[in-house]
Formats: C-alpha cells, sequence, structure tokens
C-alpha cells in the first residue's frame, strides 16, 4: 500500500464531494464517494493499515462537512472493522460482492449517522430521511465499479489479493 | 521475572493498540468544545480552501460554456437570465405586500426601526466555493471571511431570499449553514394569514414548518418570509413556498413541507450581510 497515492486520491475526492456533487447528483441522492475507499481499503489492506486509512479518511469527511469533528472517523474505523472482519467468508474481488457490501454498509452508515443527527436535532422525517438513505446507498453502490477501478489502477491491488 | 514497559512504537505495530488509540483521538475531537473543534476545523482546512475555488471556477467556467454552446440552440442562457429577473421580481413584490400589510396595520414605528436596521447592514458579494460533504447536513463554503467582515451568525441571501447564516469564520471563507439543514431553526410568519411558524430544514431539498395550529388556513402557494422576533433575523424576508399540507389524525399542528425560494444547488453567488 502506497500511503502517497492514497493521499492523492483522499484530496481528489475531498476536492470533488466538496465542490463538483452538484454535476452528479440526481435530484436528492448523492453519491459518498469516500465510502467505497473505505470499502476497498476494508477488503484489501492488512486490519492496521485498513485502520489508519479509514481514520484518515473519516477525518477528511469530518473536516469537510458542518457536523461534529470526529462522528465520521469513529463510524468509519468500525464499519472498515467490520467489513474486514467478515472479509474472509465473502468473494472479496468479485465486482457483485463489492458492490453489494458497499450498499448494505453504506445504508448502515448513514441510519447510524441519521439517528445521530435525529438524536442532535429532532428534525429528519422518517421517511423522508429512509428514502434518502436508500438512494443515496444505491447510487453509491453504483459507482462502485467505476471507483474500484480508479483505485485498483492507482494502487495496484494483487499484492493484496496475494496476502 | 519483570517484563518491559512497551515502548510507544511498539504500541502503533500491535494493530488493536492502533485501532484503540485512533479511535481515543477521535473521541476526544468529539468532545471538544465546540468552539475549539471548529477552529480546528477551519484551521486545517485552510490550505485546501484556494484548490476548492480553483475546481469550483473551472466547474462554474465550465458550465458556463456550455451554457453558452446550447444557447444558440434553446437560448437556455437567456431564459435563465429571465428565470432570475422574474424570480427576484416575484421576490420584491412579497416583500411589498408585506410592507403594504404593515402600513394597513399603522405599524409606522416597527416600519421606521426596520428603515434604521436596514441601513446599519453592508452587503458583501461573496462566491460559492464548497458544499457539505455529509448527505444529513446542509452547508456551504463562500470565499468572504473575517477579513471581508463577515462574523459568525451574519446572514446570507440570494434573489432577495434567506440562505441562511454564518456559522464558522475563517481569514477567507466561511461556512454557511443553509436553511435545509437539519440543525436550522427560523422564527417566519405566513404572509397572507400572518400566521407565526418555525422554519425547520430535514436534510432534504425542502423545509417544515413547525408548530403551525389545526385550524391555521394554509394553501398551496402561500410565502413564507421571515419575522423580527428573536431580532436575530431582518423581517420581511421570502424564506419559501408552501407546497404541502396535512392534518394527521389526533396532532396538535399541522404537517406543512415548503420549498424555499432560491434553488440551493444552482446557486453560484450569495450576499452576506453584515450589520
Amino acid at each position: 500500500m502506497r500511503w502517497f497515492t492514497f493521499f492523492c486520491i483522499l484530496l481528489g475526492i475531498s476536492l470533488f464531494q466538496s465542490t463538483l456533487m452538484n454535476w452528479i447528483n440526481i435530484g436528492s441522492a448523492a453519491p459518498d464517494l469516500y465510502f467505497p475507499l473505505v470499502i476497498f481499503y476494508s477488503f484489501l489492506a492488512d486490519i492496521k493499515r485498513n485502520t489508519i486509512a479509514n481514520w484518515f479518511v473519516g477525518m477528511s469527511k469530518d473536516l469537510f462537512s458542518e457536523g461534529s469533528f470526529g462522528i465520521n472517523s469513529v463510524f468509519f474505523i468500525a464499519m472498515g472493522f467490520f467489513v474486514w472482519s467478515i472479509r474472509g467468508i465473502l468473494f472479496r474481488g468479485h465486482l457483485v460482492t463489492q458492490v453489494l457490501v458497499t450498499f448494505i454498509f453504506s445504508c448502515i452508515y448513514n441510519i447510524l449517522y441519521a439517528a445521530h443527527a435525529t438524536l442532535s436535532f429532532h428534525s429528519l422525517s422518517l421517511s423522508a430521511t429512509l428514502w434518502t438513505i436508500f438512494t443515496c446507498s444505491l447510487y453509491t453502490a453504483i459507482i462502485v465499479p467505476a471507483l474500484f477501478w480508479i483505485f485498483s489502477k492507482l494502487q495496484p491491488t494483487q499484492q493484496f489479493f496475494s496476502q | 521475572m519483570r517484563t518491559a514497559t512497551p515502548s510507544f512504537s511498539d504500541l502503533i505495530k500491535n494493530p488493536i493498540a492502533a485501532i484503540i488509540i485512533l479511535l481515543a483521538i477521535s473521541l476526544s475531537f468529539l468532545f471538544l468544545p465546540p468552539k475549539l473543534s471548529n477552529r480546528i476545523k477551519m484551521t486545517c482546512v485552510v490550505p485546501m480552501r484556494p484548490l476548492q475555488w480553483a475546481t469550483c471556477f473551472c466547474s462554474n467556467s465550465a458550465s458556463n460554456f456550455l451554457d453558452k454552446v446550447f444557447s444558440g440552440w434553446r437560448n437556455a442562457h437567456v431564459k435563465k437570465q429571465l428565470e432570475e429577473q422574474v424570480s427576484e421580481f416575484k421576490n420584491k413584490i412579497i416583500e411589498q405586500q408585506d410592507t403594504i400589510y404593515k402600513l394597513q396595520s399603522k405599524l409606522y414605528t416597527l416600519s421606521k426601526f426596520q428603515a434604521e436596521n436596514k441601513s446599519k447592514t453592508k452587503p458583501i458579494p461573496a462566491d460559492i466555493i464548497g458544499y457539505d460533504s455529509l448527505t444529513f447536513r446542509k452547508s456551504i463554503t463562500v470565499n468572504a471571511g473575517s477579513k471581508h467582515g463577515v462574523k459568525a451568525n451574519d446572514i446570507v441571501v440570494s434573489n432577495n431570499a434567506l440562505v441562511g447564516k454564518v456559522v464558522l469564520v475563517s481569514g477567507g471563507s466561511s461556512v454557511v449553514q443553509l436553511i435545509t439543514d437539519p440543525a436550522s431553526r427560523i422564527p417566519g410568519r405566513v404572509l397572507q394569514t400572518r400566521e407565526q411558524v418555525i422554519i425547520e430544514g430535514n436534510a432534504t431539498g425542502f423545509c417544515q414548518l413547525k408548530y403551525v395550529p389545526r385550524w391555521a388556513k394554509l394553501k398551496k402557494g402561500d410565502d413564507i418570509i421571515s419575522s423580527d422576533i428573536g431580532g436575530f433575523y431582518p423581517p420581511s424576508l421570502p424564506i419559501a413556498t408552501v407546497m404541502e399540507t396535512e392534518i394527521k389524525g389526533g396532532d396538535l399542528f399541522q404537517s406543512v413541507k415548503v420549498l424555499p425560494k432560491v434553488n440551493i444547488s444552482k446557486m453560484e453567488q450569495v450576499l452576506v450581510i453584515i450589520n
């Protein structure tokens, strides 16, 4: 795992996520570009590198959002740990697995964040929130093949799969 | 036999210890006072602002170029300008209607106070250089900061309609909490019926009205304006339009869905009103 490449990818994602999302949003559905990165490293890196990478991804998301500072790094470390712990029973090289795992864990992450937001502000309506979670997670999962392809080009994955 | 205490480098090599250390750092950030954590955030993000500005500038330029290319076929550019003007005029009409209401009610003193207040404010144009990266938070970053006189809690408008308020300020940029953010609560008034309401964001493209009594007669198309209750927001600023009203079984209040006057996804510039 090359850390320089990782930070370049993270910088690119942060810039795109914080400036150009209006170009790819479909209605209220906005993909989370950080999340596929979490899944990518959880699938492919060892536990220590995976945790450190997810912490940086979470901190980066915290920096570019107006929420509690640190909440995303906690969620991403937890998500990364769970994906890492079950990856042994998954065929993680297959595209369908990558898409499904991203969708399921993105739903879980969004539900956790929505619960946190609801407890803090009491203003999210249940039906709209569930719909947003579903559409955003679906959109995030749909773009996984393209993102994983880009990530694997920048960060060769053969060495990871042979581990 | 005594064992040596593990050094910090040994701890870092242990994956579980690394997880615990990183979690502890994140949790300590979470429990920091908001002022301090916001300052850390703004300081860390400052080097990224020029990159954000450049990306936004390129994206807006590309968008404008494409608009111009297609305008030959559909006059899209002219239509957009006309739509903006119409929207601006509509908002001005709403403001005028509200002033008439107030004159009819002989609230001359209040109008005078409002005029005095307005003269104390100064608008600063700012470009939007970034958006919130979270699905459930709605904020924008603008390229006007404390160097330009912007302070926390300054009001942000676009096309004479309320956009939000400044929550974080650094030297050259500020973060604006939009009216659609779940943490946003704005005291307002229904222009036509004069009912007092609270406009609350819910992280979608719409907002909802809180504490609208069951007997309030709201209908689709009614305008919501800011009220001077609390003294935080300037009065008579258009905010949203009523889209749907629903009265559920035994609820004390109506459920009202409103559409913000400004299309936040299409905004490029805003005005920060500084006192």
